[in-house]
């Protein structure tokens, strides 16, 4: 073929080209040879034997956005797993005297060459009330009047200056040539380590309470994880019944479920999770110290905000399967397999199970795929609201919403947590895509 | 057609209906109480404030009450945040500053997300849609309170010289407006890119398509007349629903932001068991919703005359 230097519309051309027109009399004589048998015959001969697993399988190692994705994933569960094992400060441990470290230090010489700088620069500030007299003197230089108000204001600067320093410490930093290293230690921490003791550093710097941050965010991780599997596994096994049973009884029945995810549909999500998060709560707090077994045991583990975002999940969440799940249904009801299996006594669950829900496996794989973003969305979303996980338990979204506080200070609190939960949900749309693309290729976006 | 239409709104009330059945009930089975608080108020005062609002008496004593007021279009008062305030003018004060803000993040969205798409879909498989597709997939997985805090830092003076916007809102001065309106459009604009994408691409792979192309017209002409037309029917489907959400206001956002709007008063509500408030707030959302729904099917004959009200396309 010609160079493919000018754009083809995707819809191809009917034009011919002038290189296609001159590559002709490049053909010899062999071109127009009649084929051979085992040429002609070879477009007959099956390909390479392929089951439909094998063939999604081969279609989705072709599409390396996935495939990476599919990597990182990997990666966020070693780290979400693995990682609490290798640093050795808890998640809900508190270090007195490591409060507020950033994710870098100083050189122990540096530290106190900073720290008596700042200290000097403090005690330079001038004083509060030679600060207002000078400000006084200035302005009548000018001939103006300062107001109660401004003298209240540069009293209050002043005074600032002086307990803080005039300058920042960055600033400082800067002049002094200090240059910052990776991993936040506390001062006690530098002092044994310039002992020649190892220290762990804490890689993302500590909270106010002094807890380490990266082993906060393998735990968060762990736990954003843990609600977007489990919910999506919930809408799964909801939805895929909801909507295979709804499509295939049609008629009334249908109308009438239709109407009851429309109800559904149109209350906020925000307003049943807060309330139902609110009843579960005493209801599970009562269950759990009355009864025992696995829900029982699970209750003072995982908290009850917790328990209830998964029922919320398992209330709300399954409409949109359902209504993918009834469309594919509806097509599928009409075809001869289905008349064939009612027609030999099949009955209707019969008929769901072994032959309308294994058609649709593509649809419902790739949804449950794309509904475990959509969860680990929401439960950051209502961490953020305050009634998602409860405290010393942590997930992605509660740490940056405990970050959003001390964000003019602190920002590095919101970036750590904020870059894994994107990166996570960002992968799991990326393989939920190439799932998509995989399963079913008339889906191709 | 007039039938279909009648029938439409009719089914719709009955779902606005419902809804206010089940938060009725969901809310008050909540237990808690609008005048319960840190105070630890004496009884008699309790009791004295739920007579005063109704609350003393059963349950579907006040149900049958609330709904008949529903039908006189009188919301009742709000009992906690902003006492004997009525519902409909809280509703009122907050809605327009939350659809302002709203309908400029849905217009910036479709304006620049539909283009986008389709320009992906036309170079489909080169540098230009590889770039817009992982925008828009980053889009699509950045939570907007990510978004919104970290633009709040960037631009309102967490980096030294790029104080751009005021940091707190202020109505009327718009550039109070430009990055609320900026997260909150943000991942609708990816979504629509990405869902006119898709179906820009299958639109292109059609027949008449091909047809048109055959015909000699040019490729502008194909691409917005013949193609972007079927291409637009998912997403309007995706926007019907959503602009009732938006419009409504986005409570991370707002917060974030701190926007006195519709959605942040909602959340507020719910907290503080103010149940006309949370009753009102919520259906009018669910109104608006389901009048959405209802345009959309509408709207769905006017782009695609094939598809008739009524008739499942199943």
């Amino acid at each position: 073929m010609a160079d493919h230097k000018h754009p083809r519309p995707p819809w191809g051309s009917l034009q011919l080209r002038a290189g296609d027109i001159l590559a002709w009399g490049e053909l010899t004589p062999e071109d127009f040879r009649p084929a051979g048998s085992p040429e002609a015959t070879a477009p007959l001969r099956p390909g390479p034997e392929g089951s439909y697993r094998r063939d999604a399988w081969r279609r989705f190692r072709g599409n390396r956005a996935a495939l990476g994705a599919l990597a990182v994933l990997l990666l966020l569960v070693l780290f979400a797993l693995a990682g609490p094992l290798v640093v050795p400060y808890g998640y809900a441990q508190f270090h007195a005297g490591a409060e507020n470290l950033p994710p870098y230090h100083y050189a122990l010489a540096d530290q106190e060459r900073l720290e008596a700088e700042l200290s000097r620069r403090a005690q330079a500030a001038p004083d509060p009330e030679e600060a207002v007299e000078r400000a006084l003197a200035e302005a009548q230089a000018r001939g103006e009047t300062l107001t109660a108000v401004d003298l209240a204001r540069i009293r209050a600067e002043a005074r600032a200056a002086q307990s803080q320093g005039a300058v920042s410490e960055a600033q400082v930093r800067r002049e002094l040539g200090i240059r910052p290293r990776l991993g936040g230690y506390s001062r006690e921490d530098l002092e044994r380590k310039a002992a020649g003791e190892a220290v762990f550093p804490h890689l993302f710097g500590t909270d106010r309470y002094g807890r380490d941050i990266l082993v906060r965010v393998m735990v968060g991780t762990r736990v954003s994880m843990l609600v977007g599997l489990s919910a999506a596994a919930l809408v799964l096994v909801i939805g895929a019944l909801y909507g295979a049973v709804s499509g295939y009884c049609g008629g009334r029945v249908d109308a009438v479920m239709q109407r009851i995810v429309e109800v559904i549909y149109s209350i906020p999500e925000v307003l049943v999770i807060l309330l139902l998060s609110t009843v579960l709560g005493d209801a599970l707090l009562a269950y759990a110290n009355t009864h025992t077994g696995l829900l029982a045991r699970a209750v003072p583990l995982l908290g009850k905000n917790l328990i209830s975002m998964f029922l919320s999940f398992g209330l709300l969440y399954w409409v949109t399967m359902s209504r993918i799940i009834r469309g594919q249904v509806l097509q599928l009801k009409g075809q001869e397999y289905v008349t064939a299996a009612r027609a030999l006594g099949a009955s209707g669950a019969r008929i769901i199970r072994r032959h309308l829900l294994p058609n649709c496996i593509g649809q419902i794989v790739v949804t449950t795929c794309l509904q475990i973003p959509s969860a680990i969305f929401l439960e950051s979303f209502l961490s953020f609201l305050g009634v998602g996980v409860t405290t010393p338990l942590t997930s992605l979204g509660s740490l940056a919403s405990e970050a959003l506080e001390g964000l003019w200070s602190y920002p590095y609190r919101l970036i750590f947590p904020a870059v894994i939960l994107s990166a996570m949900i960002l992968s799991f749309n990326l393989v939920g895509d190439g799932l998509r693309d995989a399963l079913d290729p008339r889906l191709k976006r | 057609m007039a039938r279909e239409i009648l029938k439409r709104i009719g089914t719709a009330a009955l779902t606005v209906f419902a809804v206010a059945t089940l938060t009725f009930f969901l809310t008050r089975a909540v237990p808690g109480n609008p005048f319960l608080s840190e105070k630890n108020p004496p009884q008699a005062v309790l009791d004295a404030l739920n007579e005063k609002y109704g609350l003393d008496q059963p349950l579907y004593v006040q149900y049958v009450k609330y709904l008949g007021n529903l039908l006189r279009g009188d919301l009742g008062v709000s009992v906690k945040l902003q006492k004997d305030y009525p519902v409909a003018r809280i509703i009122g004060e907050m809605f327009p500053v939350s659809a302002a803000i709203g309908f400029f993040a849905l217009l910036w969205a479709v304006l620049l997300g539909v283009p986008l798409g389709c320009l992906a879909a036309y170079r489909r498989g080169r540098g230009t849609d590889s770039a817009l597709q992982v925008v828009c997939t980053l889009g699509v997985s950045l939570p907007s309170f990510v978004v919104a805090s970290l633009l709040l830092f960037a631009f309102c003076g967490g980096i030294a010289g790029w104080k751009l916007f005021p940091t707190l809102f202020q109505a009327g001065d718009w550039r109070s407006y430009v990055l609320p309106c900026f997260s909150l459009g943000f991942y609708p604009m990816c979504y629509i890119a990405r869902q006119s994408r898709a179906s820009m691409l299958d639109a292109l792979g059609q027949d008449y398509i091909k047809t048109a192309r055959a015909k000699g017209l040019r490729t502008g002409r194909i691409l917005f007349k013949h193609a972007l037309r079927n291409a637009l029917l998912p997403v309007l489907t995706y926007l019907g629903p959503q602009v009732a959400f938006t419009l409504c206001g986005g409570f991370v956002v707002e917060t974030v932001f701190t926007i006195p709007g519709l959605g942040r008063y909602f959340v507020q509500s719910i907290s503080s068991r103010d149940y006309p408030v949370i009753l009102g707030t919520t259906l009018f959302l669910a109104s608006f919703l389901v009048g959405m729904n209802l345009l959309v099917d509408l709207l769905y004959q006017a782009v695609d005359p094939r598809i008739r009200l009524g008739r499942e396309a199943a």
